[in-house]
């Protein structure tokens, strides 16, 4: 056992102490749904307990925890009477997660109560220090109502990278946040395969009365590429200015600078080098060099008031 | 040699463990009634579970107990414990092992384990370990999730979280250069986490945490005071060009076909007019030309830039020569 799962397991009789000399005679099976217990793992730590207290080591100075009757006892421990203090990371993760949910319209009332509650404990002198901004963009409520519903939704949906728009029918499965933006996961009817869009991205978003069965176990919700059969690749330089990029997008890094840029439409490498000017090169792809000097070619001429 | 002892059945599946933890809780009962500052040898030959026979192998069972305890949230200081201050020893100093209570009711504390379970922070839910200090959760939670993450790596955020709370000069390197550093605030606003608040020397400056190296916290409790007049949740713009160096006012024109995408984009503090055509002309504050000229080659011809002129030369110069 490491000391990580040691220090989890002190944490939990730390916590369960208190509550137990709070609420003398709660029964074990309370408990042990309050703390995650299997019952037996409670009866052990309890008889844990029992092993240790002041120094001494009589009977008076042992802590004294009994279960009778399925009713649990903890006495002669007051000094643990109070639980442990959160670390910062807890006291953050707990905090950032309530805010995330409350700023995105998500939390119930007690929520906001509980944050409120809690920041006063843990951050007495800051009030007003920790934000966290998750707002929700338009027709995530829409989406989300439909994943839970079941419903296939019509979408108007202009890609990222290539600027098409395409009118389509989705079976929702998941709306979820993820780099500060917004994405639904689905299977998309018109190209017959499972895809992720940013909801940003969606022009107009529609729920139709027609259901679907949602598989059994949809995919986790995360933002994935993987490359398919016919997308293009690209070879691409990267300057030191862009190095962000192989961290950004899932990229083959081929040492030397160079990324392996794979996309199922040349466009969005196409834009990507665009954006880049010159702190990237492309070095190999005859398709996208063609669409960026086409992009290049539209701007200059747009400029020139041609 | 360790013996199993089945007649005892908590020893049965790990008494290495068993011991480490029954010996913690000798040290936690010791140090949280003795009400002084105890030596490290006063601790070796009053507590169970210390009997060793080697000093070396005593000190580090030593070390390895007061890093468990740091990991429990355990503050664990040094103090004189005579007034000659030849000797010193250990003493939880107070509001150093307890959390004050926040009176959460169990639909709170319901509340804020849903929120954690649906929110990811450094790669993955937090463990319940939190919750369980603040009393647990009675029952199963249902509900959707909210399923958001907050970022991937979570490394200094506790520690800049302190320094937010406790008012801590923050020392750093961020972007090759030290910086000394009055933590006002953290922000997650666009998928990223800033720390908001004022160099030493006066500027009011923001910085992305993940850009931020090397760390260290200065000793003193309440260093600074955050000004009445600053508001962390302005502190970071909406729109990712409004933080920088250089203002200007940038009036650009969008096409009808891409308008739609223009007006979610540009920012709350845009101001915009919709032409007979559906084009729309926006004039943006831009603070920063390079990321605002980075967005807009993403319409490719769909936009222009009408002023001022060096914006435009700009990002002609980015979209460069054939």
């Amino acid at each position: 056992m490491t000391s990580a799962k040691t220090a989890k397991r002190l944490t939990r009789i730390l916590s369960m102490l208190p509550y137990v000399i709070a609420n003398p005679g709660v029964s074990v099976d309370d408990l042990s749904e309050r703390f995650g217990y299997r019952r037996k793992e409670l009866i052990d730590d309890l008889n844990l307990v029992f092993l240790t207290g002041l120094p001494g080591y009589g009977p008076g100075d042992l802590i004294d925890a009994s279960v009778e009757d399925d009713e649990v006892y903890v006495d002669t421990a007051d000094y643990f009477a109070r639980p442990l203090r959160l670390t910062p990371p807890e006291a953050l993760a707990l905090l950032a997660s309530g805010m995330a949910l409350t700023s995105a319209g998500q939390g119930p009332p007690a929520l906001e109560s509980a944050i409120s509650k809690l920041s006063s404990v843990v951050a007495p002198e800051a009030e007003g220090g920790l934000v966290v901004d998750l707002k929700e963009p338009e027709f995530v409520g829409l989406l989300r109502s439909a994943v839970e519903g079941n419903r296939v939704v019509s979408l108007t949906y202009t890609a990222l990278g290539s600027g098409q728009t395409t009118e389509r029918s989705v079976e929702p499965w998941s709306v979820f946040s993820a780099n500060g933006n917004w994405y639904l996961s689905a299977f998309c009817r018109t190209a017959d395969a499972e895809r992720v869009f940013r909801v940003d991205r969606i022009r107009a978003a529609a729920a139709t009365d027609e259901g679907f069965v949602a598989p059994a176990e949809a995919p986790p919700p995360e933002v994935r590429y993987t490359p398919g059969e016919e997308d293009v690749r690209t070879v691409i330089g990267l300057g030191p200015a862009a190095h962000w990029v192989a961290a950004y997008y899932p990229v083959e890094d081929l040492g030397d600078g160079k990324i392996r840029f794979s996309s199922s439409d040349p466009a969005v490498a196409a834009r990507l080098l665009l954006r880049l000017g010159d702190d990237a090169k492309l070095v190999e792809g005859d398709e996208v060099a063609g669409l960026l000097a086409d992009y290049r070619q539209r701007i200059r001429a747009r400029y020139a008031g041609d | 040699m360790q013996t199993i002892h089945l007649s005892e059945p908590w020893r049965v599946h790990n008494p290495r463990v068993s011991k480490v933890i029954e010996r913690i809780l000798n040290l936690l009962a010791f140090l949280l009634t003795v009400g002084r500052p105890v030596s490290a040898e006063e601790i070796r030959f009053t507590v169970a579970g210390y009997e060793q026979g080697e000093d070396e192998a005593f000190r580090r069972m030593f070390e390895r107990d007061k890093e468990l305890l740091r990991q429990l949230g355990i503050s664990l200081e040094m103090q004189a414990t005579d007034a000659f201050e030849v000797e010193y020893g250990y003493i939880v100093p107070e509001g150093g092992y307890e959390l004050p209570d926040p009176g959460l009711t169990d639909e709170e504390r319901a509340a804020l384990w849903l929120a954690a379970q649906a929110v990811r922070l450094g790669g993955q839910p937090s463990g319940p370990e939190a919750i369980f200090k603040l009393g647990g959760v009675p029952g199963t939670i249902g509900g959707e999730p909210l399923a958001a993450n907050l970022g991937e790596e979570v490394g200094l955020l506790g520690d800049l979280f302190t320094a937010v709370v406790e008012h801590r000069i923050a020392d750093f390197t961020y972007r090759e250069r030290s910086r000394a550093f009055k933590a006002y605030g953290l922000v997650h606003r666009r998928g990223h986490w800033y720390l908001v608040g004022a160099l030493v020397s006066g500027d009011i400056r923001a910085f992305r945490v993940d850009r931020i190296s090397d760390l260290s916290l200065r000793d003193a409790q309440g260093a600074f005071e955050r000004p009445a007049d600053f508001d962390v949740n302005r502190s970071i713009p909406d729109a990712p060009w409004e933080a920088g160096p250089e203002e200007m006012t940038a009036e650009v024109v969008f096409d009808a076909d891409v308008a739609w995408w223009a007006r979610r984009e540009v920012g709350a503090n845009a101001e915009l007019t919709e032409e007979p055509s559906g084009a729309i002309r926006a004039k943006i504050p831009v603070a920063h030309p390079e990321a605002f000229i980075g967005w807009l080659l993403g319409f490719v011809d769909q936009a222009e830039v009408i002023s001022p002129p060096e914006l435009r030369e700009r990002l002609l110069a980015r979209v460069g020569e054939a």
